[in-house]
């Protein structure tokens, strides 16, 4: 990244929205303000807050990175989401599990059912089992757009390995029915072809969303006079451009923890460790892998819905600052409710008749914060036993992530953490880093580009051939997503061989990383 | 005879099933939907007892045969599965009154169920090995003489290929040998029986076993107890001649696959909590053979081995693992049937390339 060039990292979560400008490797400046309906509003109110106070010119950004949780809320939520219909290309095959089998009946009743399936799909080594019947595809846009939807996920059998079946079905569909709006499976998801359709399904359902978030965002820097251009953080840590967002919402589904944990590990100049980001209802633990995230080996639920996508291996656990306290010193019992964002009203130091844990904490005179003196009369022995308590709970928790006894290093980020005073079993050090209540920011500035391969590859020239092979298709991906070539790296490579085949196929998944280009998506 | 009629229990029983199968056997998530689907669209399965059939019924086992990577992508096709039921009576020559499954770990426990729930035909509770095996010839029915043909094997493309051989080993030969030319996923009616032989031949009740298992694990889950102690209160029932024990607790630190000869071999080191030396070890071959704690054998096939995840203690098949996993293993003992000599010749650590004889879990010392 150009080392003087300032850059512009928001986070744009459910609650707030968070800024920072860096220039090179420091922090200049952050802020925080409240996330409004029109994202926009509250990005110009951030925005405009560390501009003002670096005393900088909108225009002497050089880019614009911005992390948002607006699509992957709105798909747990069920709100926003368009009517999306499911057209399978892979007759006579796959008749037996219709679209959206298993999907959460509240999700259903939003998106709706609309499942089609018609002939075509091909074999794993790329030979077509059945010709694509375009009459059928044909009759089938027309019936999609009678109903009067334009979203559709199209889907044929083994698209990673003919991704021009998909495309050609694409054209006969765009022919009868010119405003659809297709995710091609192909384009977010590897093999499964349950889990890739299942992820096209919700890309879809959120497309129309995504346009009118992205629209608004930049409507926003706009506004402000900001020229740099705009990126999005995606699920492994890296950008992606703003078109790119609006055609795949999905791949920003967890930006949020990952941006979140790689911004307390720039923040610490830590590559190992545990992060954890102590909010008001819960703490979300992170473990940090030579700079990234450490993501989950099974399957995936976005919303109730299996994907194929993976995620930040993060544990939740029910303890905040907002954690209500109840019972005596013997019998010490903690939440698992929290008054959440209402601490500022209903907690004892604040006014309010709820015992929390923040309340514990002023308390114990470990931090000054609202009224002291509504808290004096809390007996030492509680105090005591409630901490106790907390650092049990959140040693225990530590120990649940970790993947040795050694002790590792702990970062803590987000308001809530000020709860923890003590040393922590299992830990090297806690590290609270400055500027750690914007680390989601921080991770969305100083993101990185990659390219990802997942498909078969022949062994039969020897693994090593293949293998080189997959490599290059990946970094030459992320140079193409404007990676600066000299620093794309190997970061992931999987192998996995197929069994009841005659050739030696072995599906490969490669991932590429690099630096970010200045204006080059 | 029992149903089932909502997806918790479809979920129970894949999760099971996945546990059975000894690292092998296939996702059963395929299976899983396609029971799902049925439920969904009214209908329920009739599992019945061995014991509840008619002496001179007449049951055949409904399998998928393929590559995993394949079944993810082909699914399944209801039309294929109804008419493979309609040509094997027809080439039967009689009218099926049961399926069985010959394979209850992985995703071949629930093909059957789904086909029998979708047909109207009753499922026997039982099945040919209790686990998964990568042969077709590894089952109890093989061991005692039941042949694994004639069979009929079907495509999607509407195919169909008619199988008899002499030896139930030359039949899993030309199984595969179709199967990789049809794709690598086909569906075959396999093992035709009589009522007294599946009575006589099964490794009873392990459809209710795969319920059971996955309620264990789910309900432990839920109220905050540990999932795999709650498991194993099921699985070691020494009475009921059971036997099983967790063998081991640490963190993968190397996986290695390869496929040689058409097969998914490899192995996976674990260490315990504190080091970094991988002290246990799972040779693969598709399922998980053996295991052995600094080189001292504590399961070896046919009795099971079992990895789960360290928190969730859900299954994990083979392909799930991966580096850096915290996970907790069992070990768990072969239907007493399968222990036999005459199985061991069939199924035992020999047959699998392994030097050295079968000991029942519960006669090795444990690693912990």
């Amino acid at each position: 990244m150009n080392t003087v060039a300032p850059v512009l990292g928001v986070d744009v979560g459910g609650t707030n929205t968070d800024a920072v400008i860096m220039v090179g490797d420091e922090v200049i400046v952050a802020a925080k303000r409240s996330t409004t309906p029109d994202v926009g509003d509250g990005l110009i109110a951030v925005a405009r807050a560390v501009l003002d106070e670096a005393k900088m010119s909108p225009s002497s950004l050089s880019a614009v990175m911005i992390g948002t949780t607006q699509f992957i809320n709105a798909f747990v939520q069920r709100r926003d989401l368009t009517q999306v219909a499911a057209v399978r290309v892979a007759l006579p095959k796959t008749d037996g599990i219709p679209p959206m089998v298993g999907w959460p009946q509240d999700l259903v009743d939003v998106v709706g059912r609309h499942g089609y399936l018609v002939s075509g799909g091909s074999f794993y080594d790329g030979r077509e089992y059945a010709d694509l019947d375009t009459e059928a595809l044909a009759q089938v846009a027309r019936d999609i757009k009678d109903k009067g939807i334009r979203a559709i996920a199209l889907t044929s059998g083994f698209a990673p390995v003919r991704p021009d079946i998909e495309q050609r079905a694409a054209e006969v569909i765009l022919r009868a029915h010119p405003e659809a709006d297709i995710t091609l499976s192909h384009e977010v998801g590897g093999l499964g072809l349950i889990d890739r359709e299942n992820a096209a399904l919700i890309n879809s359902s959120l497309r129309q969303l995504s346009r009118k978030v992205v629209t608004s965002l930049q409507g926003a820097l706009g506004q402000l006079g900001v020229g740099a251009p705009i990126y999005l953080s995606q699920n492994d840590g890296t950008l992606i451009s703003t078109d790119y967002a609006t055609r795949f919402p999905i791949v920003t589904c967890s930006a949020g923890p990952t941006n979140s944990i790689r911004g307390a590990a720039f923040l610490t100049g830590l590559q190992d460790a545990i992060v954890m980001d102590i909010g008001g209802t819960t703490t979300d633990l992170g473990f940090l892998v030579k700079g990234f995230p450490r993501e989950t080996a099974t399957a995936h639920l976005i919303g109730g819905v299996r994907t194929n996508f993976r995620m930040p291996d993060v544990l939740s656990i029910a303890l905040g600052g907002g954690t209500r306290v109840r019972g005596s010193a013997d019998a010490v019992s903690l939440g698992p409710d929290s008054v959440g964002y209402e601490l500022t009203r209903r907690s004892l130091i604040f006014g309010g008749a709820d015992l929390t844990t923040t309340d514990i904490a002023v308390r114990a005179g470990h931090v000054s914060l609202g009224d002291p003196s509504k808290v004096s009369s809390i007996e030492q022995s509680l105090v005591d036993a409630t901490l106790d308590r907390i650092h049990l709970q959140i040693e225990d928790s530590i120990d649940q992530m970790k993947t040795s006894s050694q002790p590792v290093p702990v970062i803590l980020v987000g308001g809530g953490h000020i709860i923890l005073s003590r040393a922590l079993r299992g830990t090297s050090k806690v590290h609270r880093p400055r500027h750690a209540d914007v680390a989601n920011a921080v991770g969305a500035a100083i993101s990185m580009v990659s390219g990802r391969v997942d498909r078969m590859f022949d062994f039969a020239a020897g693994r090593e051939v293949a293998l080189d092979q997959a490599k290059e298709e990946a970094r030459s991906a992320a140079i193409a997503a404007g990676a600066v070539p000299d620093s794309v790296e190997i970061v992931e490579l999987t192998e996995l061989p197929m069994t009841h085949m005659r050739t030696s196929a072995v599906q490969v998944k490669v991932r590429a990383v690099g630096k970010l280009r200045v204006g080059a998506l | 005879m029992y149903t089932i009629t909502n997806d918790i229990d479809v979920r129970d029983m894949a999760r099971g099933a996945v546990l059975l199968g000894s690292g092998g056997g296939g996702d059963p998530y395929v299976g899983e939907l396609y029971l799902r689907n049925q439920l969904a669209e009214g209908r329920s399965p009739s599992i019945i007892a061995a014991s509840e059939l008619a002496d001179d019924a007449f049951v055949v086992s409904i399998a998928g045969v393929g590559a995993p990577t394949v079944i993810i992508e082909h699914l399944v096709s209801t039309h294929t599965l109804l008419r493979l039921l309609e040509a094997s009576e027809t080439f039967y020559g009689r009218k099926i009154d049961a399926l069985i499954s010959a394979e209850i770990g992985g995703v071949n426990s629930m093909f059957p169920l789904a086909l029998g729930t979708r047909a109207g035909i009753p499922i026997v509770d039982g099945d040919g090995m209790g686990r998964a095996f990568p042969h077709l010839e590894m089952t109890t029915f093989g061991v005692y003489g039941c042949a694994a043909t004639p069979s009929v094997l079907m495509d999607d493309s509407g195919n169909v290929v008619h199988v008899h051989t002499k030896t139930n080993r030359i039949a899993e030969e030309v199984v595969r040998s179709v199967c990789a030319s049809l794709g690598s996923m086909i569906f075959g009616s396999f093992y035709p029986m009589s009522g007294r032989q599946v009575k006589q031949l099964t490794v009873h009740h392990t459809v209710t076993h795969t319920l059971e298992i996955g309620r264990r694990i789910r309900t432990a889950r839920d109220s905050q107890l540990d999932p795999v102690k709650g498991v194993l209160q099921f699985l070691n029932a020494p009475a009921e001649g059971r036997h099983a024990r967790e063998i081991f607790n640490g963190r993968i630190v190397d996986v290695v696959h390869e496929t040689r000869d058409g097969w998914h071999w490899g192995c996976v080191l674990i260490a315990s909590g504190a080091g970094r030396e991988p002290e246990f070890r799972i040779e693969i071959q598709n399922e998980y053979l053996v295991a052995r704690h600094h080189g001292r054998t504590v399961t070896i096939v046919p009795d099971l081995i079992a990895i789960l995840d360290a928190e969730s203690a859900e299954p994990l098949t083979a392909e799930m693992l991966a580096y850096g996993q915290r996970v907790r293993v069992i070990g768990y003992s072969a239907a007493p049937i399968m222990r036999r000599p005459e199985c061991l010749k069939v199924f035992g650590p020999r047959l699998f390339g392994l030097d050295e004889d079968f000991r029942p879990v519960e006669e090795l010392q444990g690693a912990e």
